[in-house]
C-alpha cells in the first residue's frame, strides 16, 4: 500500500516552488502558448510540460552558439549582439531574426566560418 | 522564410515587453548559465534578449502546432503535438528526446491514476490541482530511475 506521506515529502520539496521539477513555470509557459493564435484554444496539461524540456534545450543550444561569438571576440561577459550573431548565422533560428535586429542596433553578421549550421 | 517570421510575429507588441509574455529572467538566466564556464558572465540585456527569443519560439512552435491540431480537427494541442511540430520546424534534435521523456511521464501517468483516484475523489479536482498532479507525475520520471516505482511493461 503506497504511503502518501512518503511521495508528498519527496515532491513537495519540489513543488512548493514556483517551477516544481520544472525549470521553468507551467503557467507561464501555457499563457504564451494561448498568446500565440486565436485558434489555440485548448491545451492539455503535459504540452507546457514538454514545452518545458523543449524551451530548456532552446536556451541552452542559443546560448552556446552565442558563446562561441563571446569567445571569438576574446570577451567573458556574452552580451546581447552575442546572441543576435548566434541567430544570424544559424538558420534554424531564422524565426528570430527580426526580433533580434529590431531589439537593438541591427548587428553585421561576423564572418561564420566556424558555424555549421545543420 | 519570410513568411515564417510574419507568422510567428504576430503579437502586436513590438518593442514592448511585457512582462508576463515572458518567461522570468533569473530562470532564464540559471539555464543559461549551465552552458557556460564558472567565470563567465551574462550581461542583462542579453538575459532579455534570451526571454523575449524563448517566448518567439514558444509562439512559433505552438502555431504550428495548433494549425495541425485544426487540419485533423482536434481541439487540444497535446504533447505529441508539440513534438511534430518540433521535428516539422526543424528542431529535430529535439523531438526524439523529447518524445522519450513524454513517454515516460506519460506511462508513470497513467500507473499514478489509480493511486490518485483515492486522492482526487477527497481533495477538490480542480484544473490546478489537475496540474499539479501532472507535475506529481513528471518529477515520479526523475526518483524512478533507480527506485522500484518503475511501471513494468
Amino acid at each position: 500500500m503506497r504511503q502518501a506521506g512518503t511521495y508528498s515529502g519527496i515532491l513537495s520539496g519540489g513543488i512548493s516552488g514556483k517551477t516544481g521539477p520544472h525549470l521553468l513555470p507551467l503557467a507561464r509557459i501555457k499563457k504564451i502558448m494561448k498568446k500565440s493564435g486565436d485558434d489555440v484554444k485548448m491545451i492539455s496539461g503535459e504540452s507546457p510540460i514538454v514545452f518545458s524540456k523543449a524551451c530548456e534545450l532552446f536556451i541552452k543550444e542559443l546560448t552556446q552558439r552565442s558563446w562561441s561569438v563571446t569567445m571569438q571576440g576574446k570577451r567573458r561577459t556574452l552580451n546581447k549582439e552575442d546572441v543576435a550573431a548566434a541567430v544570424m548565422a544559424t538558420d534554424l533560428f531564422d524565426f528570430l531574426v527580426n526580433l533580434v535586429s529590431e531589439s537593438g542596433e541591427a548587428t553585421t553578421p561576423l564572418e561564420m566560418d566556424t558555424f555549421k549550421s545543420s | 522564410m519570410d513568411e515564417n517570421v510574419a507568422a510567428s510575429g504576430s503579437n502586436d507588441d513590438d518593442g514592448i515587453r511585457e512582462q508576463d509574455q515572458l518567461l522570468p529572467i533569473a530562470n532564464v538566466g540559471r539555464i543559461m548559465k549551465q552552458m557556460l564556464p564558472q567565470n563567465a558572465k551574462i550581461s542583462k540585456e542579453a538575459k532579455e534578449t534570451m526571454q523575449e527569443c524563448v517566448s518567439e519560439f514558444i509562439s512559433f512552435v505552438t502555431s504550428e502546432a495548433s494549425d495541425k491540431c485544426r487540419k485533423e480537427r482536434r481541439k487540444t494541442v497535446n504533447g505529441d503535438d508539440v513534438c511534430s511540430a518540433l521535428a516539422a520546424l526543424g528542431f529535430d534534435d529535439y523531438a526524439a528526446p523529447l518524445r522519450r521523456y513524454f513517454n515516460r511521464y506519460r506511462d508513470l501517468g497513467v500507473d499514478n491514476k489509480a493511486a490518485n483516484q483515492d486522492k482526487a475523489n477527497n481533495d477538490s479536482n480542480s484544473n490546478e490541482d489537475r496540474e499539479e498532479q501532472s507535475s506529481l507525475k513528471f518529477s515520479m520520471i526523475g526518483i524512478s530511475k533507480n527506485s522500484s516505482m518503475r511501471p513494468i511493461d
